[in-house]
């Protein structure tokens, strides 16, 4: 057990892309915990995906020995964060765990939205936030006038920033003198009841749960008796370590001290993102604030293309929840599509990053639906349902009104661009609420909006219009009714289900005739014509014809020719297996994405 | 008519193919279409190299003493006329070294600039009954989209030698180059059959990866070609050919009856042919193939037969010419005959259909006007329909995929 004065725990926090995972490399090195030999660039970040996109996904906690000019030796627990909007919630707990924070800004790019957010975050955490400039190896860097955003635009006195590079080392030294001579070391009575909060957990095939916690009050040691106060599990504590990134087992974790625990569950679900650990008998009363369940906010299905992997799509979606307790699904079945899942994301990344997993890590072949949100439909006799998926809202009769989900979205962009950003958010029926300057170069942006504009295409749109410079946060603000409609698709004359989706009413007709003229770019001629509709109720809104095929055969075929062509027919056949026969129309998977690149 | 009755030995044994095919891989020049192996950088030491490695391999299959005799020779390419004396030599080489049956089909494929009086002599002296020559079109706007060297005019004049000197006259034209018309597509049919031609090769043009016209239409330089308007042409070659007494009968293939190639037919029922020259193929049954080294006795109990195909690069072919090939089960071979015997306007036997556990596939084709029945009882035979002739890979396709 170390002397808590000589202990510091600490986040880094920083906009996606900023150069936090490579820094938190350098931290690892520069106090010998990972030998340079034994570095794999962003050690942190261990998932493939989180490495190929250079993304932060899961938070990691790692302890690291560092000697400081003091003379002393401290003990410093980094925790490293995701980037991402999508993993806010993440981001907080995370936080709860730490004193202080490095706020990473890049040189060049200066603050951006999730600078604002995390940092707000952290105030809000009562952190002690030191400003890093880093990234100040790039002839693009600048300095003194991020140093005036961070002061004007975040209100965080910047004079003692410390200016970095993660590619080449410099000043990551000075970073960590800085978090030993900043950050308080952790207060905690060490003679209290136990508290210790769950800042995250991972599943081990071979041990079962484990949840990484920092002690706030009393001592954590094997073969304790604990209770986990959200859920009321008792458990017998089968191991305590840190991770040097690695696990080590130590015999026990004291006051202020970062680790992990061994619960031998088996059932993630228990253990909870939040929760507080203490003693299973004359444990502490209270759980430590700030606990909430995390809510997914984006929903699509998930259909396997061949409808045998059903059983295995089930299976890899099991195995994934164990280490994702924000990923929600349940069973779903579509006419067009088959058995599936609706499964509930936190966000578009969040959402991506499972359905390339499971297509990689699983080897499914899924074909998912356009994205919904969270509707709540009230019907003319008072009744509530909430509406996941666009086959379950209600004949229309029956509606009374129905809301949908809303978020305040900030933008931050360079001045030039907030005309771009004015339009974009108009033709998204976003609420402009106001505008600030940061700095001379840098403006930040309210809005509030529709989720399910947001999920359009908003934020790849935003990128384009802005060439790159705009970035984005948002947050859930409630549900607010709107005039929402079922727009349906018709292909040769029967609706397909997993083609319908909500829409505002006002748009309905212009993103119905953008939607067929799309799908009759993307449904291959057939044999014969195949008339594509869209339609609300009864009311047809658009028509686009796919004409029949009128021919199609390889004229020329000779000795030589034979084997090449059985191979040209095998491939062409693969290729309708890629497709999904719905009635007597040969769909391509893309078309159930269309409506997601819809730019009216 | 039909190969298999050509085949003398057949399902007994070990046996000579009565088809061969050579491959000559020079031409002048590349056109702007063709993907096919040719080469155009060669001198005479490399066309006296590749005439020796040919006549070897004849004397190979003469040393293996397979029964059995040649009734068709066929020499493709590429331009076997483009160097003088060569395709002359190799198919009295031919003669000599293996047996060519008397009445045999000899024929060789030309273009029109490299069919001048004197080759088209040295052919017929040699023996040669058919030329089939690579007119493509008698447009001048059209064969300078395809990257022919020849004009309408030197068409015309090979054409007429060919047909003054005995030989029959088979003609390949195209349709679906971009621009081509109803009108100059009709006259290009009409000047083939008016120049003698007892045989049409009709083919829509087709844009093959990396070749210039792909490349020129994938820019946009070139509109890319209508798969509706070739649709129209093919069935307006039909109609104006068939109202001339040139019958389809083959998907590409016309001929004034007694005409039909049956070197080419071959391929189409199934029968043993022999490959011959860089990037040749060819085919043998299992026994044949045993018999000549080319599948190991001890793996081949499943094997039907074997498809082969030499070395695709003159280089590397002149060293050892073995390539690759593929190994085909009953029940492949089963399929392949059905899917390629549906190109023929004959059709398939119905009980080699049911033989082969196709039915179902068959009944689904007639629903969707693909192919019909055609008479009743053990006669009964499947044909494919003209919708089905414009929708060949549909039905292709789905009898290989079973």
């Amino acid at each position: 057990m170390t002397d808590p004065g000589l202990i510091r725990n600490f986040s880094i926090i920083a906009h996606i892309d900023h150069g936090k995972s490579t820094l938190a490399d350098r931290v690892l090195q520069l106090t010998h915990t990972v030998e340079a030999r034994d570095m794999v660039e962003q050690v942190l970040d261990s998932m493939d995906i989180e490495r190929e996109r250079g993304i932060t996904i899961k938070a990691q906690a790692v302890r690291v020995m560092y000697d400081a000019a003091d003379g002393q030796t401290y003990q410093l627990n980094l925790i490293d964060t995701p980037g991402h909007v999508d993993f806010t919630y993440e981001v907080s707990r995370s936080l709860q765990a730490c004193e202080g924070c490095l706020l990473v800004v890049d040189a060049a790019q200066g603050v951006e939205a999730q600078t604002v957010a995390n940092a707000l975050m952290a105030m809000n955490a009562h952190l002690e936030i030191i400003p890093v400039i880093n990234k100040i190896d790039l002839p693009a860097a600048d300095p003194e006038r991020v140093r005036h955003e961070i002061e004007e635009g975040l209100a965080i006195p910047a004079d003692e920033a410390v200016l970095t590079s993660g590619k080449t080392g410099e000043g990551v030294e000075l970073a960590l003198e800085a978090v030993v001579r900043r950050v308080p070391a952790p207060q905690g009575d060490a003679d209290a009841p136990l508290k210790a909060l769950i800042f995250d957990s991972y599943f081990d095939t071979y041990r079962g749960v484990v949840a990484l916690v920092r002690v706030i009050d009393g001592t954590l040691r094997k073969g304790l008796k604990v209770r986990l106060m959200a859920t009321g599990t008792v458990i017998d504590v089968e191991e305590v370590g840190v991770r040097r990134p690695a696990n080590l087992p130590v015999a026990e974790l004291g006051v202020g001290e970062v680790g992990y625990l061994i619960t031998g569950l088996k059932d993630p679900s228990v253990v909870k993102v939040g929760d507080t650990v203490t003693l299973a008998v004359h444990g502490a009363d209270t759980p430590l604030p700030g606990y909430r369940e995390v809510k997914p906010m984006v929903f699509t299905g998930l259909f396997p293309i061949d409808g045998d992997q059903y059983p295995d799509l089930r299976d890899a979606l099991d195995r994934l929840k164990l280490n994702d307790p924000a990923l929600v699904y349940e069973p779903e079945s579509s006419h067009a599509l088959g058995f599936g899942f609706r499964v509930g994301f936190l966000g578009l990344l969040h959402m991506e990053v499972i359905k390339e997993r499971l297509e990689r890590e699983f080897d499914l072949d899924l074909l998912a639906t356009a994205p919904s949100v969270e509707y709540h439909v009230y019907t003319t006799k008072g009744e509530k349902v909430i509406v996941h998926s666009p086959q379950d809202m209600p004949d229309p009769a029956m509606i009374d009104r129905v809301e949908e989900p809303y978020l305040t979205a900030q933008v931050i962009v360079p001045p030039e661009f907030v005309g771009a950003v004015m339009d974009l958010s108009e033709s998204r029926r976003a609420t402009f609420k106001n505008m600030q300057y940061l700095s001379k170069t840098t403006v930040d942006m309210h809005y509030e909006m529709p989720l399910s504009e947001l999920i359009m295409d908003f934020f790849d749109q935003l990128k384009s219009r802005t060439r790159g410079y705009a970035s984005l946060d948002y947050e859930f603000l409630g549900h607010r009714p709107s005039k929402l409609v079922k727009l349906d698709i018709l292909l040769a004359g029967k609706a397909v289900d997993a083609l319908s989706f909500i829409v505002h009413k006002d748009k309905a007709y212009a993103r119905g005739k953008v939607l067929t003229e799309r799908l009759r770019e993307i449904i291959p001629r057939q044999m014969f014509e195949v008339p594509i509709q869209a339609a609300i109720g009864g009311r047809i809104l658009a028509r686009e014809t796919v004409r029949a095929k009128r021919k199609d055969v390889l004229a020329k075929c000779y000795g030589g020719d034979i084997t090449r062509k059985r191979k040209l027919l095998e491939k062409q056949k693969k290729g309708k297996k890629r497709m999904k026969n719905v009635g007597s129309v040969e769909v391509p998977q893309e078309a159930f994405m269309a409506i997601l690149k819809v730019d009216e | 008519m039909s190969a298999s009755s050509d085949t003398l030995f057949e399902a007994s044994g070990p046996a000579l193919p009565a088809h061969v095919y050579v491959h000559i891989p020079f031409c002048a020049s590349k056109c702007s279409y063709c993907d096919f192996y040719s080469m155009t950088e060669y001198d005479s030491t490399l066309v006296e190299m590749l005439a020796r490695g040919i006549e070897c391999a004849f004397d190979r299959w003469a040393l293996a003493s397979l029964p059995g005799v040649v009734s068709t020779l066929y020499l493709g390419g590429g331009t076997p006329t483009v160097e003088p004396g060569l395709a002359a030599r190799l198919i009295v080489s031919a003669r000599e070294k293996l047996m060519l049956r008397d009445g045999a089909e000899i024929t060789v494929e030309g273009n029109p600039d490299s069919l001048g009086a004197e080759r088209v002599g040295e052919l017929a002296a040699a023996g040669c009954t058919r030329i089939s020559v690579g007119v493509q079109s008698f447009a001048a706007r059209e064969l300078a989209l395809l990257g022919r060297r020849h004009d309408a005019a030197s068409a015309r004049d090979a054409c007429e030698r060919v047909v003054s000197s005995g030989m029959d006259l088979s003609v390949d034209l195209m349709c679906g180059i971009p621009g081509q018309t109803m009108a100059s597509w009709t006259a290009s049919l009409e000047r083939a059959v008016d120049l003698g031609a007892k045989h049409l090769s009709v083919y829509p043009l087709s844009l093959e990866e990396d070749t210039p016209l792909a490349v020129a239409c994938g820019s946009g330089l070139v509109a890319e070609p209508d798969p509706d308007a070739a649709a129209a042409m093919m069935l307006l070659a039909e109609e104006f050919l068939a109202s001339r007494g040139v019958h389809r009968y083959e998907v590409a293939n016309y001929a004034v009856p007694g005409h039909e190639s049956r070197h080419n037919i071959a391929y189409w029922t199934g029968a043993s042919y022999l490959g011959v020259g860089p990037a040749a193929h060819g085919m043998l049954d299992a026994a044949t193939a045993v018999a000549v080294g080319l599948l190991d006795s001890a793996g081949a109990e499943d094997v039907a037969r074997v498809r082969y195909w030499e070395r695709p690069d003159l280089g590397a072919w002149l060293t050892d010419p073995r390539g690759e090939s593929e190994t085909l089960t009953a029940d492949e071979v089963a399929r392949e005959d059905l899917m390629l015997g549906l190109r023929l306007v004959k059709g398939v036997p119905k009980r080699s259909v049911t033989a082969a556990g196709l039915d179902v596939v068959v009944e689904d084709l007639v629903g969707d006007g693909l192919v019909e029945l055609a008479g009743d009882g053990p006669d009964a035979r499947v044909r494919t329909t003209s919708r089905g002739w414009l929708l060949g890979n549909e039905v292709f396709g789905r009898i290989w995929g079973g």
